[in-house]
């Protein structure tokens, strides 16, 4: 589900904040920003400061972005995974969408249904060491009966979601407080850690273990000031070294959900 | 699982309920899922592959600059000596390594020492290739405060620099240069070995210039003990620098810090320098004044004759300075002032017309010419000029500033630049493919800065350098005798600078001269020019043989 296709990925965070595509062709987006996007993206701060203290509208800026390498002569911004842009718009996003609220829209309803709720958790989980590396999970819990769901996000991407309440539902209360179906969810996540083998938390401990003896060879009888020397080492082999693993949640939310 | 430390998020859950109980706001579910895609497309999913690459698509890396980063990072566990020899991109492996550190999120203070002229060069490629927000330090900057900072090692180390310096935790740091940290009593090396820091990467491509002990500085600031302590190190294997060659368990220690890439095996060869010595003769009133001044000098000292032969080989003006000081001293007087009559009747310098003329053959490609004389280089400007080429000057001297305005300006509006110094250190010309040696350092050290200037890392077609001596004069003495004989263009002058400090030569251009003055006739020095060739000859395929085994790649 990762990006594949940056042009989509572009007009869809565009039209999500309500700015209107000019153009858009041959790998070419051209985009006439909202007040609030130009705030965001565009870092002029001054100009924005300045036209509201003179009580005037200010005019938001337009964005051509290039998303196809090979167009040439084209006027706008290359942008490309890696680009100060595009980690701009990441990075907006990061901060900006952790929370949220939806419904299950269910086509052709007359009668009047119930909408379960559920606690959805998109979770990273880092494990750092000689080396690193990232996992990531989505999971959802009903708030109801307590039931679990894996790969949630994949899930929710089949059906239709809104985030007003469809016309002939209604929502049932959670029975699981959010706190503890967090808990929960959380005690899978350790337990799935826990059971893993770790090897290359082994292999981090070893190395560690071994370069503190190395330490120990280039110090003879250290004087004072070479024993505060060799203190700092130790302790920089140990950032180095020292297994560790993150659990973050990524983002998450309610989600009024029919049956599953 | 009892050694691994847990982090948990605690915050989120408490966010979300608050949210909820207020009946704030929430993200649509488009733009949520967007979020989610963000992550899926930024994470690293294995702890093997560089995933910084997925991220740089726009930089063409060499096969040996990725295979160096996955080396450092997999390998060395990010404390590593990048030794590649001049030109083959170290910047570009430290960049690489900067930037998959960074995308992982393993580090995010970085303090970068570098020498003070390759400050803003840093910055910009750091910024402008890899997109790593990299500051050069300012007056009044906190080294706190800043992620990402550029300095000279030089001011790092000042009061209260360096305080501030020291009490901050460091989770990289690279040296650039680092071959000047090889003395462990300087106060330079003292302050890395001080420095806190996680990871560490120490460019050099001359790891060992004189004495083993070197290398043993260099390590220890990485990983101290790795070769023992200073003393065991000493008494193991003495302090020739040759042991790293015979001795096999050495070299296998080193080359679990260091990575050290050569011409040789890598790729970057493909480009071959393709050399041409272009003879010029005087014309006859040029030889005359030659001939003259060369007799007409003989009670002066050898520097003072040599220099001024060699001036009147590049230009009349950079001679007729010389004279002219000269002149000033009442004992030379006598002896100089007809001489500066003279060379005011000379016509335009034979090499200068050839120049004119070659340029002409390369018509729309971009020209470097270097010269070792000031007056020389204000003399072809001009003498360009008046034939409607276009031209740029370049000095060592120019401040930073500078040297990238004249860079842009040879880039985008001139076809030639004229640089006296190579500016040593500092500018990179690949765009460019033709050099012009107008006369000859005579100190190969320089010739190679020069050559790699523009054949280099990113150099994409053959490199022509065309090689000026004027016929029967003492440049076409040291062209014939000495660096054609011994390959001097071909081969990459570290390979010469390894020759020299094994024959104990510390300074060619000083011994080249102590040729010519312990000579009583031209014929002698010719003979001892060709012994000196010889020997270099010698020594460099006693020293190719055993490269075989030396490689500590």
């Amino acid at each position: 589900m990762a990006i594949t296709n940056l042009n989509q990925f572009l007009s869809d965070f565009f039209i999500a904040h309500k700015c209107r595509l000019i153009s858009n062709q041959n790998g070419v987006l051209t985009i006439q920003l909202t007040e609030e996007m130009d705030r965001a993206l565009m870092n002029r701060p001054f100009y924005w400061h300045y036209i509201k203290k003179m009580g005037q509208v200010g005019e938001p800026q337009t964005l051509t972005l290039i998303t196809d390498q090979g167009t040439s002569g084209k006027q706008g911004e290359l942008i490309h995974f890696g680009s100060p842009r595009l980690q701009q718009i990441m990075e907006h996003l990061k901060i900006n969408e952790r929370f949220t609220k939806a419904y299950q829209n269910l086509a052709d309803v007359t009668t009047n249904t119930a909408l379960h709720p559920w606690l959805l958790l998109n979770i990273k989980v880092t494990y750092v060491g000689k080396l690193q590396k990232d996992e990531v999970f989505s999971l959802g819990l009903n708030l109801i009966n307590g039931m679990m769901k894996s790969q949630m996000m994949e899930y929710l991407y089949k059906i239709n979601l809104q985030n007003t309440i469809p016309d002939f539902c209604y929502t049932i209360s959670p029975l699981i407080k959010l706190k503890s179906g967090y808990k929960r969810i959380e005690s899978v996540i350790k337990n799935y850690i826990e059971n893993q083998e770790h090897k290359w938390a082994d292999e981090s401990i070893a190395k560690l273990e071994e370069d503190i003896e190395l330490l120990k060879l280039f110090y003879i009888n250290p004087s004072e000031e070479e024993e505060k020397q060799m203190k700092k080492e130790i302790h920089e082999i140990k950032t180095r070294y020292e297994p560790q693993i993150n659990i973050s949640i990524i983002n998450g939310g309610i989600f009024y959900l029919h049956h599953l | 699982m009892k050694n691994i430390k847990l982090e948990t998020d605690k915050q989120f859950i408490k966010e979300l309920d608050e949210k909820v109980n207020r009946e704030e706001t929430f993200s649509s579910w488009d733009l949520f899922s967007m979020a989610y895609q963000t992550e899926l497309t930024n994470i690293s999913p294995n702890f093997g592959e560089l995933h910084a690459l997925n991220y740089l698509s726009h930089i063409d890396f060499l096969p040996h600059q990725v295979e160096t980063a996955k080396q450092a990072i997999q390998d060395m566990n990010g404390r590593a000596i990048l030794a590649d020899e001049v030109g083959l991109g170290k910047t570009i492996e430290a960049g690489l390594i900067l930037k998959e550190y960074l995308l992982r999120g393993l580090v995010k203070k970085i303090l970068i020492l570098v020498p003070a002229s390759l400050v803003n060069q840093w910055a910009r490629e750091l910024n402008e290739k890899f997109f790593i927000p990299a500051v050069p330090y300012r007056k009044n900057y906190q080294w706190s405060q800043h992620d990402i900072l550029i300095s000279s090692i030089d001011t790092a180390k000042r009061s209260p620099h360096r305080e501030e310096i020291l009490d901050i935790d460091y989770d990289l740091i690279l040296i650039d240069e680092a071959h000047k940290l090889k003395n462990h009593q300087t106060q330079n090396y003292k302050l890395v070995r001080a420095l806190k820091k996680k990871y560490c990467l120490l460019l050099t491509a001359t790891p060992i210039q004189n004495h083993l002990i070197e290398i043993f500085n260099l390590v220890s600031i990485l990983k101290p003990g790795h070769l023992g302590s200073y003393d065991s190190f000493i008494k193991e294997y003495g302090n020739d620098r040759n042991k790293i060659k015979q001795n096999a368990m050495l070299r296998k220690l080193i080359q679990k810090v260091m990575v050290r890439n050569t011409r040789k095996n890598t790729s970057l060869n493909q480009t071959s320098r393709k050399i041409e010595t272009v003879r010029v003769d005087f014309s006859k009133i040029e030889n005359d004044f030659y001939q003259q001044l060369s007799t007409s000098i003989q009670p002066l000292s050898t520097f003072a004759k040599i220099t001024l032969l060699r001036e009147i080989c590049s230009s009349r003006e950079a001679c007729y300075l010389s004279l002219q000081k000269m002149s000033k001293e009442q004992e030379t007087k006598e002896l100089i002032d007809p001489l500066l009559k003279e060379i005011e009747g000379l016509p335009h310098h034979s090499k200068a017309k050839k120049v004119i003329e070659l340029i002409e053959h390369h018509k729309d490609e971009k020209v470097i010419i270097f010269t070792e004389y000031r007056a020389t280089q204000l003399y072809l400007q001009w003498y360009l000029q008046q034939h409607n080429i276009t031209s740029v000057p370049f000095r060592g001297g120019f401040k930073g500033g500078k040297k990238d305005w004249m860079k842009q300006l040879f880039k985008n509006h001139a076809q030639v630049l004229i640089a006296t110094e190579a500016g040593g250190e500092g500018i990179n010309l690949q765009f460019c493919n033709i050099m012009i040696n107008y006369d000859l350092p005579w100190n190969p050290m320089r010739l190679e800065q020069r050559i790699g200037r523009i054949h280099r890392y990113g150099q994409e077609k053959d490199v022509y350098i065309y090689n000026f001596a004027i016929k029967g004069t003492v440049e076409d003495h040291i062209m014939s005798l000495l660096y054609e004989k011994i390959n001097l263009f071909q081969q990459v002058i570290g390979q010469l600078d390894d020759i020299l400090a094994e024959l104990d030569i510390n300074n060619l251009e000083s011994e080249l001269y102590s040729i010519y003055t312990s000579s009583s006739s031209h014929g002698e020095a010719k003979i001892k020019l060709d012994n000196l060739a010889s020997i270099i000859q010698n020594k460099n395929n006693e020293l190719h043989n055993e490269e075989q085994s030396y490689g500590y790649n």
